[in-house]
């Protein structure tokens, strides 16, 4: 399959559609796909920050740093728009200054959702939000098929239905593929079309059924699994991660299937249903009973925290999730990390330490 | 049990804690203050501020048991809960407080040894460290019954209450204000409005009390005066000289923030505003040579308030207007006691730091008319990413539209271990001349 830059490059002249950035990490990318438009994610772009410093003090996380360099370095003149999820404070400012002081001439998109503990008028709201969205996109990209959006809320929950196997197959040791070539394949999806996707999908899970190697089991929470590194270290050492906690993984592509026949009906039903997560200020104990369900599910023997450097909204509730885990006998490793870097000898001299406390 | 907790509360709070402390101002020691040459007279309405913040925080010991309890963050809309009759407790103001008495950092130390990172908010790891220490300069912390939280002022306060939630195993109510990135739309006020209404048999069933419309109403209107009058407060120091700093008024706004709605702030507020008002009149300046007029963008540095405030003096340069004292005076016009639900967000969701940046823009801009302003000192604060991200850029704009020169100071609220006094001095070195020249 064709790299990320030259598919992108090809969905938009071979096929004609509208490419749009966005940054992390909850959004109805069903309406995008129904509006032909491609949505291409922008959680790590392989760059060295340069341009990037002038606007962001050192204290930014290196998700958002990344961001805005790739928009700076020129790298995304090809987009015809920009969304931002509601995601952190970090992300809302920087729609700002891409919006506002920057002087990018793409439509800029926000995108809110409610937050926890949800109440009735959060699923009204969401759905206005939803329609809200549309209204707004139908000014640049034209009227939204009701049947196209129909199509694709069934595509997108076909999907998390593969995706839902394969994670099952990993927590039951019956997928042979290594960290690195899961991880590979899962995200993927960030710039790939559903229809791409899915075969894709199909494909990997066919080929990789069978059993795993026989090394422990572990879990893997945080933000993103970069630098891939970190990965292969885990393959080399014989580590599985079973299951994730990943803000860009599981807890927003494992979305559970909704029966509602209205594509807005099931697409906010599918956000209230989704795993909790710290982007939708879900509560400390719901997140603790979901970890703990992972970790007895996968009989896995230790967390690996994974976390951004500077990543509030997760670094906030590792001590409670840390404990908790203790508390039970379940190993916890708690690793800060700035994208992109290489692993440190240091760094993976505790990961081996880690190993061999589980082993 | 309640009933004596309840009539030991009031007696505290009417009687007993206005005596204590009448008693302690008469038998403390009075050591004559040497006055800083660059400053005019202090403000005679600042005992009043210490008296009302401090029976506040030991009329703290007597509310548990008396009263319901909350915890509230800043920008909250604490109206809804006067309603109840809660005593609030601010930990953002506490936070301040304790970095003022440069306690902030070995607090931080108690929740970073329980596994807080040192690069989240320290208002949030000082509270962390309280809640697992028990250490605070006010003595003791009334224990909650009740958390409030809104991310209108920022989305780590709810990261924070959530925690608070799990440690205290109370209920956390939000109020989720959406992002103002264009403008907010009716549906965002529905919304708000939604969540509103639905708190209320919530309060109803942790206080134990009916809500009552009429007591809602009048609570509105309290707070609403009292945001007017701090407004009025600020305004005076569009006068040339200004009657006090931005300093100054990092400390008067307490009432504001942990008082909105009671009585007790606006009658202070109109006390204060008749001594400025005073001294305009009489020409008295709060520093006896005001050269410059500087705006301040951000949270103060509250363990370098003093400090900053004789460097700046020393050379005629005085703080007359701020993005922070001016948030509690912004959007409260808003508050319409015959709307008091769609007024509410409204006010609240329209803050500041809910704002898009260029809203920020255009207030800092309104401000540099309006109070003259000839420079600007930027506090980039680590801990506080809504308010800090966007600075570099907004400088660079009010350079290039303006002509207003900046400095930045890297440092944080209430967390000394990060401030570098050789960076800071360097820097603002070189704004000196520049405003000089
Ligand atoms: S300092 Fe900033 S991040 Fe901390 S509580 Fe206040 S607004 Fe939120």
């Amino acid at each position: 399959m064709a790299k990320r830059e030259e598919y992108i490059d090809k969905e938009k002249k071979e096929k004609g559609k509208k490419l749009f950035g966005i940054f992390p990490a909850q959004y109805p990318r069903e309406i995008l796909w129904a509006m032909n438009v491609l949505p291409v994610e922008i959680w790590d772009p392989p760059l060295e920050v340069i341009h990037a410093n002038a606007h962001l003090q050192p204290y930014i996380c290196s998700v958002v740093r990344l961001g805005l360099e790739l928009i700076l370095q020129g790298k995304c003149e090809g987009l015809d728009g920009f969304l931002f999820p509601h995601t952190c404070d970090s992300i809302q400012n920087l729609s700002s200054i891409v919006s506002d002081y920057l002087g990018v001439k793409k439509p800029c998109y926000f995108f809110y959702h409610p937050k926890s503990p949800y109440q009735d008028s959060s699923r009204v709201y969401y759905l206005e939000q939803l329609k809200g969205l549309v209204a707004r996109l139908e000014k640049q990209l034209g009227p939204l098929d009701s049947s196209q959006l129909k199509h694709r809320v069934q595509q997108g929950q076909e999907v998390a239905r593969v995706l839902k196997q394969l994670y099952d197959l990993r927590v039951q040791g019956e997928l042979e593929a290594s960290n690195a070539d899961f991880y590979r394949v899962v995200r993927r999806g960030e710039y790939l079309s559903p229809d791409d996707f899915l075969p894709l999908l199909e494909e990997f899970l066919a080929a990789a059924k069978g059993s795993a190697q026989g090394g422990p089991a572990v879990i893997m929470s945080g933000v993103l699994p970069n630098p891939k590194e970190i990965l292969t270290l885990l393959d080399e050492l014989g580590v599985r991660i079973a299951h994730d906690d990943l803000l860009n993984c599981s807890r927003r592509l494992l979305v559970p299937p909704s029966r509602a026949d209205d594509p807005f009906e099931a697409l906010t039903e599918s956000y209230f249903a989704m795993p909790p997560c710290t982007t939708k200020d879900s509560s400390v104990s719901e997140r603790v009973d979901d970890l703990l369900a992972k970790v007895e599910q996968s009989n896995a023997k230790g967390v690996i925290f994974y976390m951004v450097k500077f990543c509030e909204p997760e670094l906030f509730d590792v001590p409670q999730l840390t404990g908790e885990l203790r508390k039970r006998g379940v190993a916890t490793l708690l690793i800060d990390c700035e994208l992109n870097q290489n692993l440190s000898g240091q760094l993976a001299t505790r990961v081996e330490a880690f190993f061999e406390m589980i082993s | 049990m309640y009933l004596i907790k309840n009539l030991q509360y009031h007696f505290m709070k009417d009687l007993g804690l206005p005596a204590l402390m009448r008693f302690s101002q008469r038998t403390k020691k009075r050591r004559p203050k040497k006055l800083d040459t660059c400053f005019g007279p202090p403000l005679t309405s600042t005992g009043r501020l210490k008296e009302i913040m401090t029976r506040h925080y030991l009329l703290s010991r007597y509310a548990e048991g008396a009263r319901p309890v909350a915890w509230v963050t800043s920008g909250a809309p604490v109206e809804l809960l006067r309603a109840f009759e809660f005593y609030t407790f601010y930990p953002e103001n506490h936070g301040a407080l304790c970095g003022a008495q440069k306690v902030g950092s070995e607090l931080c130390e108690v929740a970073e040894g329980k596994g807080y990172s040192q690069d989240l908010c320290s208002y949030a790891r000082i509270d962390l460290g309280v809640c697992f220490s028990g250490r605070t300069p006010v003595g003791k912390l009334p224990k909650p019954d009740l958390l409030f939280a809104s991310n209108n002022i920022c989305q780590t306060v709810v990261y924070w209450y959530k925690v608070l939630a799990y440690h205290w195993k109370v209920p956390l109510i939000l109020f989720d204000t959406p992002y103002n990135f264009k403008d907010i739309a009716d549906s965002d006020i529905s919304y708000m409005v939604g969540q509103l209404e639905e708190m209320i048999p919530v309060l109803e069933e942790v206080s134990g009390k009916e809500f009552n419309y009429q007591r809602f109403q009048d609570v509105i209107r309290l707070a609403k005066e009292a945001s007017l009058t701090w407004g009025e407060v600020l305004a005076t120091m569009k006068a040339r000289p200004a009657p006090m700093t931005i300093f100054d008024a990092f400390g008067h706004l307490a009432p504001i923030v942990s008082l909105r709605g009671l009585p007790v702030a606006l009658n202070y507020y109109r006390v204060l505003l008749n001594e400025l008002n005073d001294r305009v009149k009489k020409g008295i300046g709060a520093i006896t040579d005001e050269r410059k007029r500087l705006m301040w963008d951000n949270i103060a540095i509250w363990y370098k308030v003093r400090d900053l405030s004789n460097r700046f003096a020393e050379r005629g340069m005085n703080f007359v207007a701020a993005t922070y004292t001016n948030a509690w005076a912004e959007t409260i016009s808003y508050l319409d006691i015959n709307h008091p639900f769609e007024s509410l967000a409204k006010a609240y969701s329209l803050v500041i730091l809910n704002n898009n940046l260029n809203h920020r823009f255009e207030l800092m801009e309104r401000l540099v008319k309006e109070y003259g302003v000839d420079g600007l000192v930027i506090h980039s604060a680590r801990s506080c990413k809504p308010y800090s991200v966007g600075q570099y850029d907004i400088k660079r704009l009010l350079m290039d539209r303006l002509g207003v020169p900046s400095v930045v100071i890297e440092a944080d609220i209430a967390d000394s271990r990060v401030f570098s006094e050789e960076q800071t001095r360097t820097r603002l070195e070189a704004f000196f001349e520049a405003m000089e020249a």
